[in-house]
């Protein structure tokens, strides 16, 4: 399942949105549903806002490898390795301005493996989630959206 | 602004400035930014507690959580205690407590699961 978007923030719905229907149409467990939803907001916005700064170029495509669901992004935004971001700053507010790193940290806590690779002008990013397809079967009228 | 958040507004009667914001929808990078302008609007017009009922959050991210960080400085500037006592939080969607959980965000807002459990812990 692919996705081909010249992105914005004014997208990250739609982009949710296809992440459902690949991760139901892989025959991936509901209960994943979220956590991919929210590793790919995550990272989509991270691409937006640090890579292109504004609006750009995504490819995301949801795939199974036996029984785990990979989800591979690719843009054209200068080389950002997210696992190298610093850790995130969860201090309460009367101890910092604002928190840093919460994305990233997100995306770690919702997936298992994430792997960046820079390639021809641009970044691929590959995060994987273990053991949610097999004998769950798609499910029929999911929870929201 | 964003469709893909609604944000309606009302103030409650009583001793102190309380307005409650229920929110309706996607809190994400793109609406983050209409959930911090709806705030600033009600505390420059004398809000002095804001009540989040988040029941209607279908999706929450790190950005709608900056959102969140940046109104509990916004109702405190001086504030530099652990806990947010001029923010609460109102019966949060599964979706959205789980981040609360996740990011540690629940150990220094106080989350209530309904408005006169809220109101009464001010």
């Amino acid at each position: 399942m692919q996705l081909k978007v010249r992105a914005d923030l004014g997208q990250l719905h739609r982009i949710r949105e296809f992440v459902t229907e690949s991760a139901e149409a892989l025959g991936a467990a509901p209960t994943s549903f979220d956590d991919l939803r929210i590793a790919v907001d995550e990272a989509v916005t991270n691409i937006l806002t640090h890579g292109y700064g504004g609006p750009g170029d995504v490819e995301l495509e949801l795939t199974a490898d036996g029984s785990d669901l990979v989800v591979r992004l690719r843009d054209r935004a200068p080389s950002f390795d997210p696992r190298l971001a610093p850790p995130a700053d969860l201090r309460p507010p009367g101890e910092r301005d604002k928190p840093g790193g919460l994305g990233v940290h997100l995306m770690k806590s919702m997936m298992d493996k994430i792997v960046h690779r820079s390639i021809d002008s641009g970044n691929e990013l590959t995060m994987t989630k273990c053991g949610v397809i097999g004998d769950a079967r798609p499910s029929i009228g999911q929870e929201d959206d | 602004m964003s469709e893909d958040l609604k944000i309606s507004t009302s103030r409650e009667e009583g001793e102190k400035a309380v307005v409650v914001m229920r929110l309706n929808g996607s809190l994400d990078a793109n609406t983050q930014s209409a959930l911090e302008a709806k705030a600033k609007e009600a505390v420059d017009s004398g809000a002095e507690y804001l009540l989040l009922d988040m029941s209607g959050v279908d999706y929450l991210g790190s950005a709608g959580m900056r959102g969140i960080h940046a109104i509990t400085n916004l109702l405190s500037p001086d504030d530099t205690s652990m806990r947010s006592d001029r923010l609460k939080v109102i019966n949060p969607s599964p979706a959205a407590a789980k981040i609360f959980k996740t990011l540690g965000f629940d150990s220094f807002i106080d989350i209530h699961g309904n408005i006169d459990e809220a109101i009464a812990a001010l």
